[in-house]
C-alpha cells in the first residue's frame, strides 16, 4: 500500500503575499489587500494538496506569525513579550511567550488556528500545534515554581483548544516536540525525569479528545528516545530523517510512523525515487504497517515554489512505492 | 597609556530617503531638503556643490556614483560630529544589507526568494547552484571612498563567510555528496561550501580591502552562536583561521544576539580564533535601563565573564546601547523613553562601561560601542544616542582617572 502523505506545519507564503504584507507593515497597503492575498495563497495550497491526493488537508497557517502565537494568544495566564527569541538554529523569530499568572484556555477562535471556511468539507483536515514541553520550553515562566506544575497546567488548557478544534471538524491534530530532541539553546540536555514529565504532559494533553493525533519531532536525532515515543497514546509516531540515526534501530510498531522526508531547510527539492529509496531503506530498521510521508518541519523555511515543490515530490515518491 | 574607552559604531546607518531613492529615481531639489538640513547639522560644506551635481546628473551612474559617496560622507560625519574615535564606513551606506550585498557578488549563488524572519519581515535566501568564485570586488569602492573623506581611523566591517553560508541553501554542494547519512552529508557539503567561500570570496576581498590600505577588518559573523554543536563551531574557527591567514591588519569579531544560552560558547572557541584581537558584543539589549556598577544592577553583562574565563585575551567591543524598539520605563537619571526608543543617558553608559571594567579587570581592552548597527534608528535618534555614547565614555574615563 502506498504511504500517505501530508504536510507538517507552516507553509511558504507567497511572493506576492509577501510583498502586500511587507507594504501593509509600512502602513502602504490596506489590510482588505493582505487579507484577500492570503486567502488566494491558502487556496492554491489546499487544492495543492487536494490535487496530489494528501490524506488529511491543511491551511498551510499562512497567516500565523510563529509557531506559537496562536496558542499563546488563546490562553490566559501569558502575555505577549516585546522580546523576540531565535526558533532553534534558523533564521527566523519568534515572539517567546511570557508566563505571569496560572495558565488556562482564555480567548479560543477557530480562526486563529485554522481557516475551516476555506478548507472543503468533503475532505478530512489537520492542523498542528506545538505541544506542552516545547511550548513551555521556549516561553518565559515568571509564575509557576515547579516546571511539572506549569507543563501539567499548559497540557489541561491546550486539550481544552484541541477539543474545541475537534469540535469543529478537525479530524488530524500534529502535536509538534522538536525540544524533545534537540535542545541548542540549553546547557544540559533533559534528563530522564524531565523527558518522563514530558511525555506525561503529551498524554494529559490528549486525553479525551476524538481527534487523530500524531507526534512529531524534528531538527533532532529521535533514535534515542523512539522507543518512549512509541508508548505515547497517540496514533502516529513521526520523526527526521535527516537528523535521526535510524541506522542502529531495529523497531516493530503497529504505531503508524511519520517519516520526515524532505528537508526543510533545504532548497534542494528532493527526488522521488530518493525519497522512496530512503524511505525503504529506513522501514528496514523500524517499521510499522502504516506509513506517512512528510516533510521534515515547517516548510515556511523554503520559499513558496520550493516548498511546494517538495510537496509534489512527497506525493510522486509516495506513487512509488 | 592609550585614550580609555575608545569610541565606536559597529557598521549600519539607517539610509537617508534621497539615498534610496536616488538610486532609482532623478531627484528634484525637494527631496534634497532634509540633506540641507543635516549638511548643516554635520557642517558639510560641499554640500551645494554635491548637490547641484547630483540634481544634474543626467544618466543613472553618475548619480547612483555621486549619491553613494555622499551619504557615506553624510555618515562619516556623523560619527566625527557626535565625538566618536573610529569612522567605520560611514554606516555602510554604500550596501544594500549585510547579506544580499555580498550574495549579488558571487557567481554561481542565485537569490531563490523571500522567507519569513518574523511576523512581516523577511529576508532573500540564496542559493549555490555551482562552485562560487567572486565576481567582483565588493567593499573596495565603498572603502576608497571612505579612505578619501574619513577624518577618523577606520574600521572595514565585512560579512563572515560562516554567516554567509548558513543563511544559505548550499544546493550544489549537497548534491555532491552522496553519504547514506544524511546529517553528516549535510555537514560535509557545508564545510565545503564554506572553504570554498572564505577561498574565492571573502580572502580576494580582504586582499583588495588591505592591498587598498584597511588596517582593520570587522568579521560580522551573527549566525555562529545559532548552532552550539562542536562540529559547528569547530567549522566556525575552520573557516575563520583560514580567512585571516598570512594578512597583517587588525582583525575583529562582532557577533550579536546569540542564542538562549547566550556567549558562553562563542567564549570557549574566541580563544582559538587566529588573529582576532576584538570582539564586538551586544549587552544592552539583555541589561536593564538602571544605574548601578553591580551584578544586580548590570545582569545584562554577566556572560563578559566567560570569555576572561576561558582565556580570550583581546579587547571588548562593550555594547552599551540599544539598537532595537524598546518599551518599558526608564529612570530619568538612566535616559529617556522616546516612543519606540530609548535614548540612554551618558550615566548609564557610564556604568556599564565601569561594571564591565570590573569584569574584564584592564580598562584598555574596553571599547565602547552600540550593541550593533543603528540601521533601524532614524538619525536624530541616532544622533542623540551616539553623543550619549561618548558623553559616558568621558564620564567613565573621569572615573577612573
Amino acid at each position: 500500500m502506498c504511504p500517505n502523505t501530508q504536510l507538517a506545519g507552516i507553509h511558504s507564503r507567497s511572493e506576492r503575499l509577501i510583498e502586500l504584507t511587507r507594504s501593509y507593515d509600512r502602513g502602504r497597503t490596506p489590510r482588505v489587500d493582505t487579507d484577500r492575498q492570503l486567502e488566494e495563497d491558502t487556496l492554491q495550497l489546499i487544492n495543492l494538496q487536494d490535487g496530489l491526493g494528501f490524506e488529511y488537508l491543511s491551511d498551510g497557517a499562512l497567516g500565523w506569525q510563529d509557531q506559537l502565537r496562536p496558542i499563546a494568544e488563546s490562553l490566559k495566564g501569558i502575555v505577549a513579550g516585546t522580546r523576540y527569541s531565535r526558533w532553534f538554529d534558523t533564521n527566523t523569530f519568534y515572539r517567546k511567550p511570557i508566563v505571569t499568572s496560572r495558565v488556562a484556555l482564555g480567548d479560543f477562535q477557530t480562526k486563529n488556528f485554522i481557516r475551516t471556511d476555506l478548507l472543503p468539507r468533503t475532505k478530512r483536515w489537520k492542523v498542528v500545534v506545538v505541544g506542552p514541553y516545547t511550548f513551555s520550553e521556549l516561553s518565559e515562566n515568571r509564575h509557576y515554581s515547579e516546571k511539572s506544575d506549569y507543563i501539567y497546567d499548559l497540557a489541561l488548557a491546550e486539550r481544552e483548544i484541541l477539543k474545541r478544534l475537534n469540535e469543529q471538524g478537525i479530524s488530524s491534530i500534529q502535536l509538534s516536540e522538536p525540544c524533545l530532541v534537540y535542545q541548542p539553546y540549553r546547557e544540559r540536555q533533559a534528563e530522564r525525569e524531565e523527558l518522563e514529565l514530558a511525555l506525561s504532559a503529551i498524554g494529559r494533553t490528549v486525553e479525551g479528545v476524538a481527534s487523530d493525533f500524531s507526534i512529531q519531532t524534528y531538527f533532532g536525532d529521535a533514535s534515542p528516545i523512539l522507543p518512549k515515543l512509541l508508548e505515547l497514546p497517540v496514533d502516529t509516531v513521526g520523526f527526521d530523517l535527516f537528523e535521526t540515526d535510524y541506522s542502529r534501530l531495529k523497531i516493530e510498531t503497529s504505531k503508524r510512523l511519520a517519516f520526515g522526508i524532505v528537508d526543510s531547510r533545504d532548497s534542494n527539492v528532493e527526488d522521488p525515487s530518493w525519497i522512496a529509496e530512503t524511505t525503504t531503506r529506513a522501514r528496514k530498521h523500524i517499521s510499522s504497517p502504516e506509513l506517512t510521508l512528510v516533510p521534515n518541519s515547517d516548510l515556511k523555511f523554503v520559499p513558496r515554489q520550493v516548498a511546494d515543490a517538495k510537496a509534489q515530490a512527497l506525493a510522486k515518491a509516495s506513487s512509488l512505492l | 597609556m592609550a585614550k580609555l574607552f575608545p569610541v565606536q559604531e559597529i557598521g549600519s546607518l539607517a539610509k537617508p530617503r534621497w539615498r534610496t531613492k536616488g538610486l532609482t529615481h532623478p531627484l528634484t531639489s525637494q527631496d534634497l531638503a532634509e540633506a540641507e538640513e543635516w549638511a548643516q547639522r554635520l557642517d558639510i560644506r560641499d554640500y551645494h556643490d554635491r548637490a547641484k551635481k547630483l540634481l544634474g546628473a543626467t544618466d543613472q551612474k553618475t548619480r547612483t556614483k555621486e549619491l553613494l559617496e555622499l551619504s557615506t560622507v553624510y555618515g562619516l560625519r556623523l560619527f566625527e560630529i557626535t565625538g566618536l574615535d573610529n569612522d567605520g564606513v560611514g554606516g555602510e551606506q554604500q550596501r544594500v544589507e549585510m547579506y544580499e550585498h555580498v550574495i549579488r557578488a558571487v557567481e554561481g549563488m542565485r537569490v531563490l526568494g523571500h522567507v519569513q524572519s518574523f511576523d512581516y519581515k523577511y529576508f532573500n535566501k540564496a542559493v549555490a547552484e555551482a562552485k562560487i568564485h567572486r565576481k567582483h570586488a565588493i567593499y573596495l569602492q565603498e572603502f576608497l571612498d571612505v579612505r578619501k573623506n574619513a577624518k577618523n581611523p577606520v574600521k572595514v566591517p565585512i560579512t563572515g563567510p560562516y554567516t554567509l553560508v548558513d543563511w544559505s541553501f548550499s544546493g550544489y554542494y549537497s548534491q555532491r555528496r552522496n553519504s547514506s547519512n544524511l546529517k553528516e552529508r549535510k555537514l560535509e557539503a557545508k564545510r565545503e561550501f564554506l572553504l570554498d567561500f572564505v577561498q574565492e570570496v571573502i580572502r580576494p576581498e580582504i586582499r583588495d580591502l588591505v592591498d587598498a590600505g584597511a588596517t582593520w577588518i570587522q568579521i560580522d559573523e551573527p549566525a555562529v552562536t545559532t548552532h552550539p554543536e562542536s562540529s559547528e563551531m569547530d567549522l566556525f574557527v575552520e573557516a575563520w583561521n583560514e580567512t585571516v591567514r598570512g594578512f597583517n591588519v587588525k582583525f575583529s569579531d562582532h557577533t550579536c544576539y546569540p542564542s538562549e544560552i547566550g556567549y558562553k560558547i562563542l567564549a570557549e572557541y574566541a580563544p582559538k580564533l587566529d588573529k582576532c584581537s576584538h570582539l564586538a558584543l551586544e549587552f544592552a539589549n539583555r541589561d536593564g535601563p538602571s544605574l548601578g556598577v553591580d551584578e544586580e544592577h548590570r545582569a545584562g553583562y554577566g556572560d563578559l565573564r566567560h570569555f576572561v574565563e576561558n582565556g580570550f585575551e583581546g579587547e571588548f567591543g562593550v555594547g552599551v546601547v540599544h539598537v532595537h524598539d524598546f518599551s518599558g520605563d526608564v529612570p530619568p537619571e538612566a535616559g529617556k523613553g522616546l516612543e519606540r526608543d530609548i535614548i540612554e543617558s551618558p550615566e548609564l553608559v557610564r556604568d556599564r562601561l565601569l561594571y564591565a571594567t570590573k569584569i574584564v579587570g584592564d580598562p584598555e581592552k574596553i571599547w565602547t560601542n552600540p550593541d550593533c548597527g543603528l540601521r533601524t534608528r532614524t538619525w536624530n535618534v541616532t544622533f542623540a544616542k551616539l553623543a550619549n555614547l561618548v558623553n559616558g565614555a568621558e564620564l567613565a574615563r573621569e572615573a577612573l582617572a
